[in-house]
């Protein structure tokens, strides 16, 4: 009897949490995974100018991307970019995360919003702002030609450069708030007993630190990763129509060229690189770090 | 294994002197205990010897070596925190070799010098486990492998035992303190438990406010407290106050006039009186000091009973005898206590 009892209540319990998690189950569902699969059938399809898109079962347009040497050159500068954009965030975000996470101060809360501020104005508003500030007669140019340093104002606009810096400030905030929050979890006298042990503060944060924060780490450089491999705006405003990424090729074979097909299957080639290269990057850390 | 000395060590943050002036010899091998409420300084007086804290002003020697101004990492100061601050992501055998590592101690020896140090610690065998898989008293004596394991010139202990429970605690305190004896290593520990200081220690340092109230040994502390502060804070003491009006005589707020030792200067004062230097009924009889008073709470510790005595408005003298043996007193009973003069110690001022 008594055992019974348990079992019921034990079952009772399972089908509460399961009840609870239907909701994001089924938006999960219906929002992401059902658009995926009609993107994937998609993508298999023809086109025929005119005729827009025409029932197929074809590799035609993965064929198309890969022989292609421009959009080749698209997806190699997509990976060049992101890869770029998330060692920079990891590099001057990682100091600011610790100073962060660190920080005695009472103004905590107030740097913490700082840090976040940024995400209050959107990527387009923000790009937008950039464009005022790297443009030939921006305010770089004219503080620096006005101290003298250069005669001719710097070509930052329309290059890569520009969405470089774009995308690192974009993504900068996701990176901070990711490691700060891990960070936090370290004890401080985790690092003093490396200190005390004779690890000078460069050998106590490759041999203790990173270790520790590799957690953090980890999902930090995914979170930028993914965001800037699937930048739009930054690209588009900051990069110009001559400089092509991945996210705004997308858009215009759907948009623009109404190619529905390879439109999908350039969809699907981005998606499984940022998948590819996440899971690479993790198997990699893993070994390295979370089984020791 | 070195002496250590600390000379006219100040800390302060903006206005504030969180440790004031503080001066420490302790020589070659001695076991110190810094006691005090939390907020004292004596936290901050490790940190400052650890490295982790720069003084205000003041020096800090160890052996031959002026330390002041060295990180951490150059001080060779072994280290045991309150949390045990062991590293996660190594096993018990890495984090013990950790600081041979970084002395560059070559794999063989340190190979040996990390399976001595479990040893010490009767932990040998445990070198393949992982922190997390561990008690928390084998963490805390893990801790104590790796702060051992790099010979230190010194051993801070920084509260190791307050995260223990009450049984364990006693244990791992023995082991420290024959480990520490054997190695003859100069140790500080910091604690705000009286009773492991009492136990530990070859000599004790009262530290409030920043200052440091007395140093000395148990005895010395504890029968010639040097102020008020360090006759409530070691052990326990009634306090009455008063005034000294002539030479061996101490008239309490009261009116009760009461004999005392002939070497206290007249002025405002107040009297401390230890619980068991205070006899009751008919053995006060004889003493230099009979009061009457009357019983207003009865405390029962086991093998003592406390005996809550008012003897004035103001004035409760707390007295303390074998619970069994004569009856127990009830709460209202008139009471006669007495004690020798030579039991009264009287601090002049407040």
């Amino acid at each position: 009897m008594a055992k019974a009892g348990t079992y019921d209540i034990e079952k009772g319990r399972g089908s509460t949490a399961a009840s609870l998690l239907l909701p994001a189950t089924i938006f999960v569902a219906i929002g992401l995974l059902v658009p995926i699969a009609i993107l994937f059938r998609y993508s298999l399809n023809a086109f025929v100018p005119g005729k827009f898109m025409v029932d197929a079962f074809t590799i035609e347009n993965y064929v198309k991307f890969f022989t292609d040497p421009f959009y080749l050159s698209v997806l190699w500068r997509t990976l060049r970019v992101a890869v770029f954009c998330t060692v920079a965030c990891l590099i001057l975000g990682f100091p600011l995360a610790y100073v962060l996470a660190r920080t005695q101060t009472r103004f905590k809360n107030l740097l913490i919003i700082a840090v976040v501020l940024p995400l209050f104005v959107g990527n387009a508003v923000r790009a937008a702002g950039w464009m005022t500030a790297l443009g030939n007669k921006g305010f770089f140019n004219a503080m620096l030609m006005k101290l003298g340093l250069i005669d001719q104002p710097l070509e930052i606009m329309y290059t890569e450069n520009a969405v470089l810096i774009g995308i690192v400030a974009v993504n900068l905030p996701f990176m901070v708030l990711t490691l700060q929050s891990v960070i936090e979890g370290i004890s401080r006298s985790v690092e003093e007993a490396a200190f005390s042990l004779g690890a000078g503060p460069a050998t106590m944060t490759r041999r203790v630190l990173f270790p520790l924060a590799m957690p953090g780490i980890l999902a930090g450089t995914i979170l930028t990763f993914i965001l800037a491999m699937n930048a739009y705006a930054t690209p588009v405003l900051l990069g110009g129509p001559k400089f092509q990424m991945m996210g705004p090729l997308v858009y215009g074979q759907f948009a623009q060229q109404n190619n529905w097909p390879f439109g999908g299957a350039i969809s699907f080639i981005l998606m499984t690189a940022t998948i590819l290269l996440t899971m690479t990057a993790n198997i990699l850390v893993q070994r390295r770090y979370q089984t020791r | 294994m070195a002496r250590l000395q600390i000379n006219g060590l100040v800390k302060k943050y903006g206005d504030a002197t969180v440790v004031d002036g503080v001066k420490l010899d302790i020589p070659d091998g001695e076991f110190l205990v810094l006691l005090g409420p939390s907020g004292c300084g004596k936290t901050t007086t490790l940190r400052m010897v650890a490295g982790f804290i720069t003084p205000t002003a003041g020096t800090i020697r160890i052996g031959e070596r002026d330390v002041t101004n060295l990180p951490p990492w150059k001080r060779n100061c072994g280290l045991v925190f309150q949390n045990y601050a062991l590293f996660p992501h190594m096993t018990v055998a890495e984090n013990v070799a950790f600081g041979l590592e970084m002395r560059k101690v070559d794999p063989a020896t340190r190979a040996k010098r990390v399976d001595e140090a479990l040893r010490m610690v009767r932990l040998g065998g445990f070198g393949e486990r992982y922190p997390r898989q561990m008690s928390g008293g084998q963490q805390q004596r893990v801790a104590l492998a790796r702060a051992l394991a790099i010979q230190p010139d010194v051993l801070l202990l920084d509260e190791p035992l307050s995260n223990l429970d009450a049984k364990l605690r006693q244990e791992v305190r023995v082991e420290i303190r024959e480990l520490q004896r054997a190695l003859g290593l100069t140790t500080i520990m910091v604690t705000h438990d009286q009773e492991e200081a009492l136990t530990m220690a070859d000599r004790l340092v009262v530290m409030s406010e920043g200052h440091v109230r007395q140093i000395g040994t148990k005895r010395e502390l504890y029968d010639h407290p040097a102020d008020p502060f360090v006759a409530g804070f070691i052990g326990r003491s009634s306090f009455i106050a008063g005034r000294v009006t002539a030479r061996g005589t101490f008239v309490t707020d009261n009116g009760v006039t009461i004999q005392i030792a002939e070497h206290f200067a007249e002025g405002p004062a107040s009297l401390a009186l230890r619980p068991e230097r205070v006899a009751l009924g008919d053995a006060a009889k004889g003493l230099d000091n009979i009061v009457e008073g009357k019983v207003e709470f009865v405390s029962y510790l086991g093998a003592v009973l406390d005996i809550h005595v008012r003897i004035g408005d103001h004035d409760r003298v707390i007295v303390s005898r074998p619970t069994h043996g004569a009856p127990e007193p009830v709460e209202g009973d008139a009471m006669t206590i007495g004690w020798a003069k030579s039991a009264g110690l009287v601090y002049s001022g407040t």
